[in-house]
């Protein structure tokens, strides 16, 4: 339904994305995955025609959307990645002019705001002001300005920044519902691997302003079938140890932190021996040692050197 | 459009008391610095020549010929003790042609009238030079009975301060002082387009089958509007309850400070094409704005500022066109075609500041 094809924008000359391709079919939820200052929210700017790409194409449907944003326009919902309300205004209201500015009107527009209330779970505080909202309360006004004019398209930017777990689950489930009872397709970006794991059908792993690997769940895993990931726990921290444990044969990559080890090497090596061997050698006690299945992250970590949050 | 009035009305409603604020802000520097307009300040006139009766009643007359002050005859001793215990600002000790001002400190009401009795013993050392070279002691009646019939009235009541008994500098401190607060809240109004900019707000809008120019005209007429609103308000408090002197032609002020109020709109529009963040307009606009005031001269006698690099800088403003307007208005009767030039001159700088701006607004999207 959407497609962009090596998309790219620079600020400046400084580029900020680089030949982004991605799509996204009708009812899918689709996962945009990346540490801060990947891309995604200026990715997401240039779909919804917010800001124009220094080169490349979007495509709604086969034609090129970038010179005449109207249509993919209205079948979009947004939600931004900051708050984008009055703070001063109560719920209501603010979705009052949010949906008025979308030319919906009197009965109809009461309609949508109690339909966007309810999704969200904030009929009971639609008179409340805003700015009397908990964070997660206001990240759920602004999902639902989003949906007022019934978008068969939502993306989302990191909705769930900052906020308890607590409303934060309500989000995903909220997202969730939409998708699977609704039939919206879903694009939502995020920095927190568990949230686009359970959330989304397909993602893309995005870093450096380029999607680095994409695909489902299992297949981004599968990367790593060559690989295990083992968890130390140490009694102290040693740099020589870290640096010898990180010549091992087959040891591809080491993470120090604390007294944690985290060691990603080749499927079927013995490291135990080896790393019980150089610990003695150290003075150092391993209190702790397990093989982990892998996950996102360490796909991430895997592909870039770095963990998410970094 | 309405959409956008309907929010920015809806969250100054949630705050009445900002607009309340402003109205009183008006009235308060008025009072303050304008040292209440009815009463006119009092200024003792004393001297102590040998004939001291005789001069003191010559000046006395032509002293007073202007509201804002009363110019009294009292005894040198009195005046000095007034001044010196603070009971008046000013004393004026006078000659037959010349004068010195007694004071006790640097007031704003001194500079005001010393200003005023520098220009009228200024025109009489005319009179005298004009009546010797002639030697025809009817110089000035026949002066007189020609400025009378002049072919241009305003400038010829310009030219003789018995032409202008009207003019009142608290009334002109009075305007200077709603427009100042004025140019405070319109610019805090377009600060929300800014705002709204950095909030994501905007672009909700951008993103919605709402226009461009929608957009844009929702928040300068609401800024417009609610502006006028507050310059109303106060105009009519001062008028009708405070009786102040606002002149009779109320419609035609409000006509000129309509033009004065989507003037600055447009340079507050201009401003804010140059900043990024609410933060940056709120560190420039009012470092700018009481500045405008000071070069359009609206805080000191017509005519005190003759530098010309000033004068142009304060003509780029609207607020110079729009005092001009008024005080021509309020006190010499002027009409709608006397304010044309100066209601044309506000819309030129209106509409060249609003197109400037909006191009550098629509340019920082990309
Ligand atoms: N308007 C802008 N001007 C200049 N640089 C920008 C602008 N927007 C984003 N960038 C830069 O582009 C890169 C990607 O930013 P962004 O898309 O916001 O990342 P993410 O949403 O993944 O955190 C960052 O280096 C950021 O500094
Ligand atoms: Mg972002």
């Amino acid at each position: 339904m959407l497609e962009t094809i090596k998309l790219s924008k620079s600020f400046k000359g400084k580029k900020a994305v680089q030949d982004v391709n991605l799509y996204l079919d009708s009812g899918e939820s689709v996962g945009l995955l990346g540490p801060n200052g990947a891309g995604k929210s200026t990715t997401i700017s240039m779909i919804s025609s917010l800001i124009k790409p220094t080169a490349g194409e979007i495509k709604l449907n086969g034609v090129n959307i970038i010179n005449n944003p109207e249509q993919i326009r209205r079948i979009l919902g947004v939600v931004p990645q900051e708050l984008a309300l009055y703070e001063a205004l109560s719920a209501y209201e603010n979705l009052k002019f949010f949906g008025s500015i979308y030319k919906i009107r009197g009965n109809e527009l009461d309609k949508s705001i109690q339909r966007a209330l309810e999704i969200v779970g904030l009929q009971d505080r639609q008179k409340d002001l805003v700015k009397t909202f908990s964070g997660g309360m206001k990240r759920r006004v602004n999902i639902a300005a989003a949906l007022l004019h019934h978008p068969k398209i939502l993306i989302l930017d990191e909705p769930t920044v900052g906020i308890d777990p607590q409303s934060r689950n309500h989000i995903l489930e909220t997202v969730r519902m939409l998708n699977k009872n609704e039939g919206t397709t879903v694009m939502y970006t995020s920095h927190y691997m568990e949230e686009v794991e359970q959330l989304c059908d397909r993602l893309y792993i995005m870093d450096h302003g380029e999607i680095i690997a994409s695909g489902t769940k299992g297949e981004l895993l599968s990367i790593l079938s060559t690989e295990d990931t083992i968890k130390v726990q140490l009694s102290k921290m040693d740099d020589r140890f870290v640096t010898q444990v990180k010549s091992i044969e087959g040891v591809r990559k080491v993470e120090a932190a604390n007294t944690n080890l985290k060691i990603i090497a080749k499927k079927g090596i013995n490291l135990v021996s080896e790393l019980v061997y150089l610990s003695e050698q150290h003075h150092i006690q391993l209190i702790n040692f397990h093989t982990e299945n892998p996950s996102l992250e360490d796909v991430f970590l895997h592909l870039t050197g770095r963990t998410l949050r970094d | 459009m309405k959409s956008v009035m309907w929010a920015q009305l809806m969250k100054d409603k949630r705050n009445p008391l900002f607009i309340l604020l402003f109205i009183a802000a008006s009235i308060v520097a008025t009072i303050l610095f304008a040292g209440g307009i009815q009463t006119p300040t009092m200024v003792a006139v004393f001297s102590e020549e040998e004939n001291a009766p005789e001069i003191e009643e010559k000046w006395h007359e032509l002293l007073n010929v202007d509201s804002s002050f009363q110019f009294e005859i009292v005894t040198p001793e009195k005046a000095r003790e007034d001044v010196m215990n603070g009971v008046i600002d000013v004393a004026v000790n006078v000659t037959e042609t010349d004068y010195q001002i007694v004071i006790a400190s640097e007031l704003p009401t001194v500079s005001f009238v010393q200003q005023h009795v520098e220009k009228v013993f200024q025109r009489e050392a005319q009179f005298r030079a004009l009546e010797e070279a002639k030697g025809d002691k009817n110089v000035r009646s026949k002066m007189n009975s020609y400025l009378k019939n002049a072919p241009i009235q305003i400038e010829a009541k310009g030219l003789d301060g018995e032409g202008l008994p009207n003019f009142n500098l608290g009334t002109q401190l009075l305007f200077a002082f709603v427009f100042l607060v004025a140019m405070f809240m319109l610019g805090l109004k377009v600060n929300n387009v800014t705002n709204d900019k950095v909030s994501g707000v905007w672009n909700r809008m951008i993103l919605s089958p709402i226009r461009k120019t929608g957009m844009y005209s929702g928040y300068i007429l609401y800024t417009f509007l609610i502006t006028m609103f507050q310059v109303i308000v106060v105009l009519i408090l001062f008028k009708y309850v405070m009786n102040y002197e606002v002149g009779d032609n109320l419609g035609l002020i409000l006509l000129i400070a309509s033009f004065f109020v989507f003037s600055m709109i447009s340079i507050a529009m201009l401003i804010t094409g140059f900043v990024k963040t609410p933060e940056q307009f709120y560190s420039i606009y009012p470092s700018v704005i009481p500045l405008i005031p000071l070069v359009s001269g609206a805080y000191m006698m017509p005519g005190t500022i003759s530098n010309p690099v000033l004068m142009f800088i304060a003509d780029l403003f609207p607020m110079s066109h729009a005092m001009d307007a008024i005080m021509s208005v309020v006190f010499y009767d002027a009409g709608l075609r006397d304010v044309m030039m100066s209601l044309l001159l506000m819309l030129l700088i209106g509409v060249i500041a609003m197109g400037l701006g909006i191009n550098l607004i629509e340019r920082r999207n990309q």
